[in-house]
């Protein structure tokens, strides 16, 4: 984990207030201990001076009851015995309170019995003093023995007295030095760690600052795209509601309401409200769905109508499905699509089908007649003619006989006529099959088919190799036939015909012709002969239906062949192209998609 | 004259179609005997007789009031007297639909009729001289349609 990830991780900023505030109270706690130690130490200094001020107290109260004793000694004056009455009573205070002080010091509290044994001894060695002054004169030697007792007591007392001033002296210079230790370290330390508190508070800060900047600008983005959601559900007239699962609540969006022809936000967005608008029709069909919708939390695809309140029925289409999308409560999101416009189409599309439809079969019942009907009474006029050449010709006048054959010929143009078109509209049907099938056998059938007048014309066919492709065979048996057919039927009187028959595959991209293309590789097959040819201009013309170049007396046709090549060309999705020179030739070229 | 002669019979609504029909058997002089109904229901009449005597070759047109070609070939075929009645269709129509059918149904061959009084002739003549046993053995849908 990089220092980075670490720092955008969620439990950082956790982390990092958690320590802060252990620290904090780390740092309250230490100085609070610290405080006490300081007040601690003061009332120990207090103490101490207090303790060497009471040991002079009693060493000056000696000292008044030891002057007195030697007033009284010279005056014999009873005045003088007042410091040591007084005296007596005052050091028991000041011993008492002494060892109020010294209570929790064992070794001051021992110097200080023996004291209080050293004073009694003083004291009743001055008890004794004054009892033998009133019995004789201090000059008197038994005194001396007393007096040294005395002296040697208070000398005693003084160095106890000392050595307890020097202990609770030793004992200050201890505390103090432990408290300059404390007040050296203490407070850096204290300061280290308030300074790591600022340092992790300001990091917080930072990351906080970061992620509130990241939050505006993702609020931000969220501004923008819910404006552009808001703007292409009013352009594709789509509205969005929402379904949460758990406060079983609906939240519709504004162009929903819209959508029912209201103001956004104008009713409660609840079922109820939004089923008054559902055409009576289609209202059990949605109930039923949106009921299942609530337990399955999924809403297939629905169409149904709404009615508005201005009476307009509109037909919308929706769609729900369940998302759960970071911390949020399961939602079915949902969109509702109003789709009277594509309906309306559709139902134009379907209209105008139906139409077509009609025209198709009025076309087919045509063709019909055409096939089946107009041959009859031809075939039956041509047979009557045939007989009537074969039996009764001879009994004609030349002029009769003349008649007759226009007669015979008018009819069988006719027969041509209604063969071909007949054959135009077979090529018409779009429910053919597609067979891979190899196109050279198919041009084999086609030369068989021509063999006659192939023969009669002494015509030459060269062929390459054709490939094998997926096509309506016989439809392109017919194009070979009709395109064979048209440059034998065009060629020049005196000169042999000679159809050359050539094929590629090419690329569309590199073919200028195609234009629109369905396919990325063509099959290019080129018809060339040396016939009549015809000029440029005519190259379009001539495939379209009944559009002849000659007049019949010089050239014999419908004008339907080469429209029906078109017509199974582009079946094929294919394209083809005529081009001609006049007295030198004519090619055409057939593009059909490889697949 | 032979007693021997072929027995034919044409269905055809169609008058001038009988007439060519006769005239041609007329001119080929076959050793034929023609007899010919004006549609499926005079046909299937003659043929449910007892006594009929079951034609060689029936040529049958399709498109007939009261009952159609295509009735009167199924039920011919369900019946077995007629196994050995060979069946022309013979029609204006060459239609892809109807030879298929047909094919399907059991005839054993599809005449479109001509436009020429000399083809007919030679169509006629040429089916009442295929040999049926060796055509029906051979027969496929290519074949089925004949062709001059």
């Amino acid at each position: 984990m990089t220092l980075k990830s670490i720092y955008n991780s969620s439990w950082f900023l956790k982390s990092v207030f958690a320590l802060s505030i252990f620290i904090i109270l780390f740092v309250s706690g230490v100085t609070y201990k610290h405080m006490k130690n300081l007040s601690y130490s003061a009332n120990q200094v207090e103490q101490t001076y207090k303790v060497s001020v009471e040991l002079e107290q009693i060493i000056s109260y000696l000292k008044d009851t030891e002057t007195g004793q030697r007033g009284f000694i010279i005056t014999q004056d009873s005045i003088y015995l007042e410091p040591y009455l007084k005296g007596r009573e005052r050091i028991n205070n000041t011993l008492a309170q002494l060892r109020e002080l010294t209570k929790n010091n064992e070794d001051q509290r021992v110097n200080l019995r023996e004291l209080n044994t050293l004073i009694e001894e003083r004291l009743s060695n001055f008890s004794r003093t004054y009892a033998n002054l009133k019995n004789s004169s201090p000059n008197n030697p038994r005194f001396d023995a007393i007096f040294l007792e005395g002296k040697n007591k208070m000398d005693e007392i003084r160095v106890r007295v000392n050595t307890m001033i020097a202990l609770e002296n030793r004992r200050l210079e201890e505390r103090k030095e432990a408290y300059k230790k404390d007040l050296k370290f203490t407070p850096m330390f204290l300061f280290g760690l308030t300074l790591l508190t600022l340092i992790l508070i300001t990091i917080s800060y930072t990351k906080i600052q970061a992620d509130i900047d990241k939050l505006k600008d993702a609020n931000a983005k969220l501004e923008i795209f819910k404006a552009s959601a808001n703007q292409s559900e009013i352009i594709s007239k789509h509205g969005n509601w929402q379904w949460i699962v758990e406060d079983k609540e609906f939240i519709f969006s504004d162009n929903l309401y819209r959508l029912l022809g209201e103001e956004p936000q104008s009713f409660d967005s609840t079922i109820d409200n939004f089923m008054q608008f559902v055409h009576p029709e289609d209202l059990e069909k949605l109930s039923i769905q949106v009921e299942k919708m609530m337990e399955d939390q999924e809403l297939p695809f629905i169409n149904y109508r709404i009615i508005r309140k201005n009476g307009e029925i509109r037909f919308f289409k929706a769609r729900g499905k369940k998302v759960n999308i970071g911390d949020f409560e399961k939602r079915v999101l949902g969109t509702t699509h109003d789709i009277t416009d594509e309906v309306e189409n559709l139902l134009a599309l379907e209209e105008q089908n139906f139409e077509l439809e009609q025209n198709n079969k009025e076309l087919s019942a045509f063709n019909y007649v055409a096939s089946h009907d107009l041959q009859e009474p031809l075939r039956k006029i041509q047979t009557f003619i045939s007989r009537l050449e074969d039996k009764e010709a001879s009994k004609f006048s030349d002029s009769g006989k003349l008649y007759l054959k226009r007669i015979s010929n008018a009819s069988s143009r006719m027969r041509l006529l209604i063969d071909d078109l007949l054959q135009f509209s077979r090529t018409n049907k779009s429910d053919q099959v597609f067979e891979t099938i190899n196109l050279n056998d198919l041009m084999e059938n086609a030369t068989q088919d021509l063999a006659e007048i192939i023969q009669e014309k002494n015509a030459t066919i060269t062929l390459k190799n054709l490939p094998i492709a997926n096509v309506i065979p016989f439809q392109i048996q017919q194009l070979f036939i009709n395109l064979l057919s048209n440059s034998l039927k065009y060629s020049k009187k005196e000169v042999k015909p000679l159809v050359h028959v050539a094929c590629d595959v090419v690329r569309a991209s590199e073919e200028e012709v195609i234009k629109k293309t369905k396919s990325d590789f063509y099959y290019k097959i080129i018809f060339t002969d040396n016939g009549i040819g015809f000029e440029q201009e005519y190259a379009e013309k001539i495939f379209m239906l009944f559009n002849r170049l000659h007049n019949r007396e010089s050239y014999s046709g419908t004008g339907i062949g080469l429209s029906i090549c078109k017509k199974i060309v582009e079946n094929h999705k294919g394209f083809i192209f005529a081009n001609g020179k006049p007295n030198t030739g004519a090619s055409f070229t057939i593009y059909l998609p490889k697949k | 004259m032979n007693t021997n002669f072929m027995h034919i019979v044409l269905a055809d609504d169609d008058e001038d179609d009988r007439l060519f029909f006769t005239d041609a058997f007329d001119e080929l002089k076959l050793n034929t005997k023609v007899s010919t109904y004006n549609d499926g229901v005079e046909l299937m009449n003659y043929l449910k007789t007892d006594t009929a005597k079951i034609p060689q070759i029936l040529f049958l047109d399709l498109n007939m009031p009261r009952k159609s070609g295509m009735e009167c070939l199924a039920e011919i075929k369900a019946d077995t007297k007629f196994k050995d009645m060979a069946i022309a269709i013979y029609s204006t129509s060459a239609s892809e639909e109807d030879i298929e059918n047909t094919f399907v149904q059991g005839a054993n061959i599809y005449i479109k009729k001509p436009s020429d009084f000399k083809t007919l002739k030679k169509i006629l003549s040429q089916v009442v001289t295929i040999n049926w046993q060796y055509h029906t053995n051979g027969l496929n849908k290519d074949n089925f349609l004949m062709r001059l």
